[in-house]
Parts: C-alpha cells; structure tokens; sequence
C-alpha cells in the first residue's frame, strides 16, 4: 500500500464531468465521451460498472496514466487579466481482472476518483479567499463480479479511500511590518464505500452481413465520507496581539463527502466479420453532488473564529455519447462528446474551481499489437468561453475563462491462455 | 501501418491547435463621456486623507481622491499630476495600537507613547494660491463654510479657513487642516470657491456636507456660537469689542439650514460645471451608524460599570435612565472607565458625550433633507451621485470584498480608522471604489476598481 501511495503522489486536476471528479479510468473509455458502463470490453469495468468484469476472459491488466493541462484566467474589475497557476497533473489508473472460475472473477483496482488543484500567485486579488488548494484522493477496490446469467452479469467492489487536502490562504490582518497572516491547513482521512453495477448483453442477432449486439447497464458508486480528523492549521504573519486568535500551529477538523454517482447506458455494435465494427454507446451519470452543501473547519482553538464556507452544489447530469470504429479488429478511431451539468450554482462559484455547464469533446485512437498487448489514446479537451460568476459569501465576482486539454496513454494486458484452452469445453449453460 | 500514421498524426494536429491561450487580452482603456484630464477634489476630512484622528503623510498618499486619479491615470495617462499638500511624517499626530499586558488598547498622539505632532507640522502648509493642489480637502470644513451667501459669511469663512503664519513660530487659525492654502489677506480675501472656480477642474468629486451634521452629533447634540466656542476654549466670555455680536453669534457648530446648505451646494456646483467640469456628488453617511456611536450600547456600559442602569444627561440635561435608542460617544469612555461616568443617576454621562433618542432623530433626519438637496442639486446639473449614505448601509449589516470581512464594529470591523469616524486605509480603497462605479455607471468610463485588499486595514500591534 505504502509503495502504491508513493507511486500515485501526484498532484490531480480535475475540472470535467462538473466538481472535482476525474472520469478518466481508461483510454479506451475517455476516447468515446467517458460512456462505458454497458461495454466493459477491458479492466477499467472495475470503474465503469463492476457488473461487467465477469465477461472478462484470464488475467486483463488495464493500467494507464493521462496529462491534465489546465488552463484558467480571470478577470476582475481590478485586474483585467489574472490567471491560474495550477500545474499539470498526472493521475493514474490499474486496474486487473482474473476469471478465477467459470462465471466468476475477482479483481484489484487502484485509481483516483477524485481530485482538483488549483494555485494562483501568493499576491493575487483573491487571496483571502484561497491561494491555492488540492484535494488527493486515492481508492483502492477489490471486486467481484459474477455471471447471473447467459447474458446478465452483476458485480461489486468494496472502496477504500484515503484523501490529503491542503488548503492555503491569506488573513487579513496587518501589523506594522506585514501586510497580511496566512493559513495552511493539512488534512488527511479515509473513508469505504462500494462500486455495483449490473451488465447485460441483452441482444445478439447474426444477420447476412453484419453481427448486431446490444448492450445494457447499470451502476452506482456509493459516497466517500471523508473524516478529516488531525488536521494541522499553521497561521503565520500574524501580529502579536492576534497571536493568541490564531496561534502559530494548531489542530482542526473537517468532513469532506464525495459524492455517489448513478450511471446507466447502452450501447450497440455493428461488426461485419473479419472487416471492421461500429459501435455507438450513450451513457448517462447522476452525480449527488448536493452532500457538497458545505466546508466547514473546526478549529481546536476557541478562540479561532471556525470557518464555515456554503457550497449549496446540486446534483448534476452528464450525458456522454460516443462512437468507435475499429479495422480488423487491430485499429480503433473513437470520438465522442459529453454534456456536462455544473453543480456549482451561480453565486457559489469559487476562483479555484470556476465551472460552468459545457460541452467536452474527446478524441481516441487504439491499436491491438498482439493478442496480448494493445494500447489506446485518448484526448479530451473542456473549455468555456467567458463566464461571469461570483462568490457571494466572499464577494468576489470575475469573469473566467477554461481551456482543459487531457492527454492519456493506456495499455491493456491479456492472458488468457487457460481460457482459450477451456473454450473448446462445452458451455454449463 | 499507414493507418497508423494517419492516426497519430491526426491526433497531434488536434493536440497542438488546441493549446490555445484562455488570456483576458481585449481590455481598452475608455474615458467614457468624462475628462479626467484635471482631476479636483472638494471636501472634508475624508477628501483630505484624515484617519486616527490626525492627518499624516502614509494615509494622505492613500487618500480616496489620491486612489481615484491613479486609476485615473490608467484610462487617461496624460492627465495632470494630482497634487496634494502632505504633511510629513507623523503630521498631525495620530492614534495607534499598542499591546498592553495582553489588552490591545488605543494610545492617542497626546498620550505617553503616542505618535505626537511631527516637528514639521506647525510649519506645514503652503498656502498656496488657486490651481497649485489637486486635492482641495480640509478637515473639519463644513459647506457652509466653504461659500458665502453675504459679507458676514464672507469675513466669517475667512476667519475660519485663514490662517495666519509667523516665521519661527509657526500657522496659527482656527482650523489648521486649511493651511495649505491661500486665502488672501483682507480686504483681498479668497474663497474656498474662488480656489474651486480657478482650479481649472475637468472632472471634479465633491465630498462636502458630512460636517454640516457630524459636528453637531459628535458634540452631543450641540449648537454652539462663535462666542461659546471661543468662551470654552478661554474659559471666560469675550467681550463684545473684540468679537463684534453678528460673529459672536454665528453658529459655528450645528445642524446647518437646509436652504442655506442647498444654495452653496448650488454656487460649488455652478462653479465646476459652468467651466466644463464633470464630476461625482457624494451623499453623507448616516452618522449615527459609525463607531462613534454605536460602540458604547447601554449593555457594554453597564458590564464596563457593573450596574443595571446606565443614567445620562440628555440634550436638556435633564438626567435619565439610556434607552437603547440614545446614544453615547466613544469619547466618553475614559469618563466612564475613570470617573465612573453613568453609574448612577447623580453622576451621568455628561450631556456631551450623549446624543439622547431625540438628537439621533434630528441628525438622521437632516441627513436624508441635506442628501435630498445634494442628490437634486447634482441632477440639477447633470453630475453623478456615489450615494455613500446607502453604501454605508451595507456595512451595517456587514460584508465582504475579495474574502475580507467588513462591518461597522470599532477596530473589528476592519474598515473605519481608530478615531472612530473615519476609513483606515482600506475602508478608504472601498470609498474609492464606490465613487468609481457610480463614475463609470454615470460616464460609460471603464476605470478599473482598487485593489481593497493592498491596503492595510487596522495596523495591530
């Protein structure tokens, strides 16, 4: 675990599918809109909907890593341009699946589900209300995933996640000699949570020319209530006489809840023997963003005012359709859209996190080397043209504009050498 | 493997055009239908840059009329330098923090370890002719004052604004604040309004009015003439040859009349705009919502003295129980902490520390007629209105700018200085910024806003 901890110590980013979620779990996925609760042709089902991962043959290995590159500016009426300067990060995702009897497997997930960090300059005009913030996330799921049915398959994964939030911004107060304190909060808990999903190939027909196949799921990724027990608060800057307020170093508490997500979707398939497939997925997420209806800090000192921040988010749809065109069964061409439900109301909208209702396109390419290895592509790109928004709690209003550019690499290992032998054995059904 | 290719460098094609920039880069400076190209500033202590119950040079510098020409300056950079007359160092003296035994208390500029009267300050101030200063401020200064309506005004005003200054001894007059400038030597008087007319101003803010209320209510209530002015600071009466009866009996302190006020706010604006100024009216704040008021509640008093009942003298002097709708100055406090002051009904808050309910109701009520005459005297001639009275509403109930916490709570509440009456530094940018929304509502200019946060609010020990 601690190895797992050091190797996934980076920095996230993340500013699609509305809040703080990062839906990137596989390439394969992200190519075609992040829609792929029904086709769990990889590992990465241990995300999308664990109902699925029964289908998958031996041992499949999906690992992969993408390059977030945010861009965010600002514009105030103090300052005609501000910009973020949050730095790209690089979640990555494993995932592994292993048939381990007829209608049975088990498998090992590793990913981060959530995440966000934003920075602006020490100095900048909202610096009382944030200098820079990040929530890491790591989750850790084993699962189980069984076949029901010829063609009904249910699975679920128990969650355990561990967050690290850091939270940094300035207090004003002066002395003669400083101009303004500073806070640093450091928080880290974890909490369990489950992964379920159901998953049907619901129709199948072999026509003249083409093979048509339909699939259809269902998932729910239960909420993580993050416990933020010992947290540290560090003021520093702060004149003497205030000291006693806002001591150098003290204990706080938190809770941060991230939310469940509802998944269901569909897809079907075209594929004319041997030529190449056509494949159309849609799948829709409700994200219960509404349990992000306050941050609040709880500060060990009574005399330290607690800090209490109204969020007020709502529960937000994604629709997500994509397409995938694969030659020969070796060479994929994916794109895809998605149309993202911020669940930041106006008025509520933070300079770290500004987001607005849009509509995120992707791009994916894949190649299968062997029938062991095969790789895929991704890109996503999340923009806004020019939002006003304000945070009235703090009185702070801007205008924002977004670019989000996503970059993933990902591969996928097959063995499936017993499978193939017990292929030729006659089906139990 | 042709495909291959294809794909990827469809892929990077994609890439590298979407790597565009999200920069705000269409900002174009815009006057609007204003001229900030001689920008003048008329009005008080709050015009002036006063804070901490003193004028010095840190604050000055930091003055709303300074902030406002420096945006000035970014829409309009060949504007004249805006001039002010600085008062060095500690200038005035005034009122700091100091961290006592784990209490933070205020030390004044006369108290032991206070930041007293620069050395300079005697000598301070030019008085300099017409057009020489931008920011035309003087504290203490009310309207009335400022322009005369009959030679009585006239050689009234004088004696209050002029000053007399003997080389190696220093200015002596009865308001030190206007030193800066001239205003002539009788029978060749000048006016405040003669300084106004040859300013030469193509945008102007006027600030004035605050004091035609604010002496009356930070006196408890008190009109006083010339004559018991001068009688308080001697301590005996003045005979009538040398202060002849029509200026001994001028009211020096009090409500101003409200047709009097209205017709020099008249003559002020005429003045600016019939020489082709444009320019922003500022209304008075309701005084009775500062600091200077609202701290000492009856239920801080009687923690302070340990009784159930807090006795003033009203207005009549007439000695009662304090309702919750009478109010008693900050002022009082060492009064109250030494001398015991309202602990029992045979040693009140003095009459002078107390604006009783019915003096409250009096300076409210000729707030919202002198702002009346301000607001229709500035349509009258097409100058926009920063309505300060409403914006101080909104401390009341307290806010926030960029993450800072704003109310009227003294010292606490981040905004208004240690005297109680005036903005610190950062109440000050917010000032500014009000009149720069109402300017670039009213002239279509686009100045950006003050930076509220830069500033230093209260400086803690």
């Amino acid at each position: 675990m601690k190895i797992l901890t050091i190797l996934f110590s980076f920095s996230f980013y993340s500013v699609f599918a509305g809040g703080f979620q990062i839906n990137m779990q596989s390439h394969k996925a992200t190519g075609m809109g992040g829609a792929f609760s029904s086709i769990c042709s990889d590992a990465s089902s241990l995300f999308y909907n664990p109902g699925g991962m029964a289908n998958l043959k031996g041992h499949q290995f999906t690992l992969g890593g993408t390059l977030i590159s945010p861009a965010v500016s600002l514009r105030t009426k103090v300052y005609s341009n501000i910009d973020q300067t949050s730095k790209n990060s690089t979640p990555i995702h494993f995932y592994y699946s292993y048939r381990l009897k007829e209608k049975l497997n088990v498998g090992f997930g590793v990913n981060n589900q959530f995440g966000s960090s934003s920075s602006f300059e020490d100095t900048w005009q909202g610096r009382y209300i944030v200098q820079n913030i990040s929530l890491k996330t790591f989750m850790f799921q084993p699962t189980v995933s069984y076949l029901l049915h010829e063609k009904i398959s249910v699975g679920a994964g128990f969650v355990y996640t561990n967050g690290i939030f850091t939270y940094n911004k300035a207090i004003p107060v002066s002395s003669a000699t400083t101009d303004y304190g500073t806070a640093r909060l450091k928080g880290s808990g974890n909490s369990v949570g489950f992964n379920i999903g159901v998953h049907s190939n619901v129709y199948e027909k072999q026509g003249e020319k083409w093979n048509t196949k339909v699939g259809v799921a269902a998932s729910y990724r239960s909420s993580l209530n993050l416990k933020l027990k010992k947290g540290t608060v560090e003021f520093a800057d702060i004149p003497v006489s205030l000291q006693d307020k806002f001591p150098a170093s003290q204990k706080f508490t938190s809770e941060l809840t991230l939310p469940a997500v509802f998944t269901t979707g569909f897809n079907i398939k075209f594929t004319d023997a041997d030529k190449y497939s056509i494949q159309f997925v849609y799948d829709f997420n409700y994200t219960f963003w509404s349990v992000y209806d306050t941050l609040a800090f709880d500060f060990e000192n009574e005399l330290t005012p607690d800090s209490k921040t109204a969020k007020e988010w709502k529960n937000s749809p994604t629709h997500r359709v994509g397409i995938d065109f694969t030659w020969k069964e070796k060479y994929s061409l994916r794109a895809g859209v998605y149309a993202d439900q911020t669940p930041i109301q106006n008025g509520f909208v933070s300079p770290e996190l500004p987001d607005n209702s849009h509509v995120g396109v992707t791009l994916g390419a894949g190649i299968k080397i062997n029938e062991t290895l095969s790789a895929d592509f991704s890109f996503l790109r999340s923009s806004f043209e020019r939002m006003n928004a304000s945070l009235d709690a703090e009185g702070f209003t801007a205008d924002y504009r977004r670019i989000v550019n996503v970059f993933g690499l990902g591969i996928n290992i097959k063995l499936d050498k017993n499978e193939k032998k017990k292929e030729s054995a006659p089906s139990i059904d | 493997m042709n495909k291959i290719i294809f794909f990827t460098s469809l892929f990077f094609v994609v890439l590298l055009n979407s790597c565009k920039k999200t920069q705000f880069s269409d900002f174009e400076p815009n006057t609007g239908t204003a001229d900030f190209t001689n920008y003048i500033s008329v009005g008080n202590s709050l015009t002036q840059g006063y804070q901490d119950e003193g004028l010095y040079e840190a604050t000055q510098r930091n003055s709303y009329p300074a902030l406002l020409a420096a945006q000035m300056r970014m829409v309009s950079p060949s504007m004249k330098t805006f001039v002010q007359p600085l008062a060095q160092g500690n200038g005035s003296g005034y009122r700091h923090l100091k961290y006592i035994n784990g209490k933070i208390e205020v030390v004044s500029a006369s108290d032991p370890g206070g930041y007293a009267a620069d050395a300079t300050w005697s000598n301070w101030g030019t008085q300099s002719a017409p057009g020489f200063y931008s920011n035309l401020g003087i504290s203490g200064v009310r309207l009335v004052d400022c322009v005369a309506l009959n030679t009585e005004q006239a050689t009234i005003n004088n004696i209050i604004l002029n000053s007399i200054n003997i080389p190696g001894f220093g200015s002596f007059g009865t308001n030190p604040f206007s030193r800066f400038l001239s205003f002539g030597q009788p029978p060749n008087t000048l006016t405040y309004l003669d300084h106004i007319k040859q300013s030469n101003a193509t945008f102007f803010t006027c600030w004035l009015g605050n004091n035609d209320v604010l002496g009356y209510a930070s006196g408890g209530g008190q009109d006083m003439t010339v004559a018991q002015m001068v009688e308080n600071i001697l301590g005996f009466p003045v005979p009538p040859f040398v202060l002849p009866p029509n200026i001994a009996n001028y009211k020096a302190v009090g409500l101003s009349d409200p047709e009097e006020f209205r017709q020099k706010y008249d003559s002020v604006l005429l003045a600016f705009t019939s020489r082709g100024a444009k320019g922003v009216c500022a209304t008075i704040p309701d005084v009775t919502s500062i600091p200077l008021f609202t701290t000492l509640t009856p239920d801080v008093i009687k923690e302070k003295l340990g009784v159930a009942e807090v006795w003033i003298q009203d207005g009549n002097s007439n000695v009662r129980a304090m309702t919750n709708d009478d109010m008693v100055l900050l002022n009082a406090i060492t009064n109250i902490e030494e001398n015991k002051h309202g602990n029992s009904a045979g040693n009140p808050i003095l009459h002078t520390q107390v604006l009783d309910y019915s003096e409250v109701a009096a300076a409210k009520n000729h707030t919202i007629i002198l702002n009346n005459h301000i607001k229709n005297t500035a349509k009258k001639y097409n100058v926009a209105v920063a309505d300060m009275y409403e914006y101080m509403k909104t401390f009341e109930k307290g806010m926030k700018v960029d993450g800072i916490e704003f109310s009227v709570k003294y010292i606490e509440g981040g905004a208004f200085s240690l005297d109680a009456v005036h903005p610190n530094q950062r109440g000050y940018a917010l000032v500014a910024n009000e009149f720069i929304r109402t300017i670039n509502q009213f002239y279509g200019s686009n100045l950006p806003l003050v930076e509220t946060g830069k500033y230093k609010g209260i400086i803690f020990p």
